[in-house]
């Protein structure tokens, strides 16, 4: 079975949560221009390697980051947005 | 106000009703002594109430009430019933057989501080008993019950059939004694699959009456 580990309910079977997409820094909507929003919009960095991800934990509604790489698919470690400082590790 | 409990079609006709806090409740059937092996009972007739957000935690300490200390635990209330922190900011309040803090705290919902936000809460409540319970959550459930620590009062929110539910694990006259919330929506499916397991086992439904003496320990 595959597990992932919720920063709050702990160590659970992977049917138990939802993928949320890569986390990615939002230009700003206001003053971006139109090629950085679409950029930002259509585009997605599939390079494989160490990315920050959304997840969901379905039964709780918790959202939280994993740090999953998407080549070997190993999640390095879980954690709650804003609870630890954000590093850059996308190529 | 008259309330309809979310599994109200699924329960037996033949079965003594008793009318609990507005709802039509079964109270007893001529099977409730299965309860001792594996008994399933709907308690959705309790009332209960949810408030959620930043401010949740401090508003209910100021209203006199327990707070659970950390995410994922519960807390008794001081007369009957169960106060049940749902991660961080979300909060379950159910009163017991006898008890009467939830509607009273219902009725401030007009005057609740900013970062404070109700959660209405018509959920299926059921409650299983019986020395075979770890048998049917083992079939139903990814989640190892038996290795929980009773003592730190926990709170699990996990997936029950494919259904999100919020289980209280415990015990009462030496059996397990598990307290089990869904969304009323999948209210039909979870207990028609319980009970269908649960009669494999030699289980079935119980009336309130069983649980109404084990948990008052009468």
């Amino acid at each position: 079975m595959k597990l992932m580990t919720c920063p709050i309910n702990g160590q659970r079977p992977i049917s138990e949560f939802f993928y949320g997409g890569e986390l990615r820094p939002m230009p700003d909507p206001a003053t971006a221009d139109d090629a950085t929003w679409a950029d930002y919009i259509f585009n997605q960095n599939n390079v494989p390697g160490l990315k920050q991800e959304w997840w969901c934990h379905t039964p709780s509604n918790t959202w939280f980051i994993a740090e999953r790489h998407t080549l070997t698919d190993e999640i390095q470690r879980t954690y709650l947005y804003g609870s630890q400082v954000l590093e850059e590790v996308s190529p | 106000m008259m309330r309809a409990s979310p599994v109200q079609d699924c329960l037996s006709s033949s079965a003594t009703r008793r009318d609990i806090n507005g709802m039509s409740t079964v109270w007893s059937t001529p099977e409730d002594l299965q309860g001792d092996t594996l008994g399933l009972c709907d308690r959705s007739c309790l009332t209960r109430w949810g408030v959620k957000g930043a401010g949740a935690a401090a508003w209910l300490t100021a209203l006199g009430l327990p707070v659970p200390q950390h995410p994922n635990q519960w807390c008794a209330l001081p007369e009957d019933g169960l106060i049940a922190r749902l991660g961080t900011t979300e909060f379950l309040i159910e009163d017991g057989w006898e008890g009467a803090i939830a509607p009273q705290l219902a009725q401030q919902m007009a005057n609740l501080p900013s970062k404070v936000y109700p959660v209405l809460r018509q959920d299926l409540a059921i409650a299983l008993t019986g020395c075979a319970v770890p048998d049917l959550l083992r079939q139903t459930c990814s989640v190892n019950f038996q290795a929980l620590d009773l003592t730190e009062q926990p709170v699990i929110l996990t997936s029950m059939i494919g259904v999100s539910v919020v289980v209280i694990p415990g015990d009462r006259a030496g059996r397990p004694f598990y307290r089990i919330w869904c969304d009323g929506t999948f209210g039909v499916y979870l207990w028609q699959t319980l009970v269908t397991i649960a009669q494999d086992l030699g289980g079935g439904p119980i009336g309130a009456a069983y649980l109404y003496d084990l948990e008052l320990g009468r």
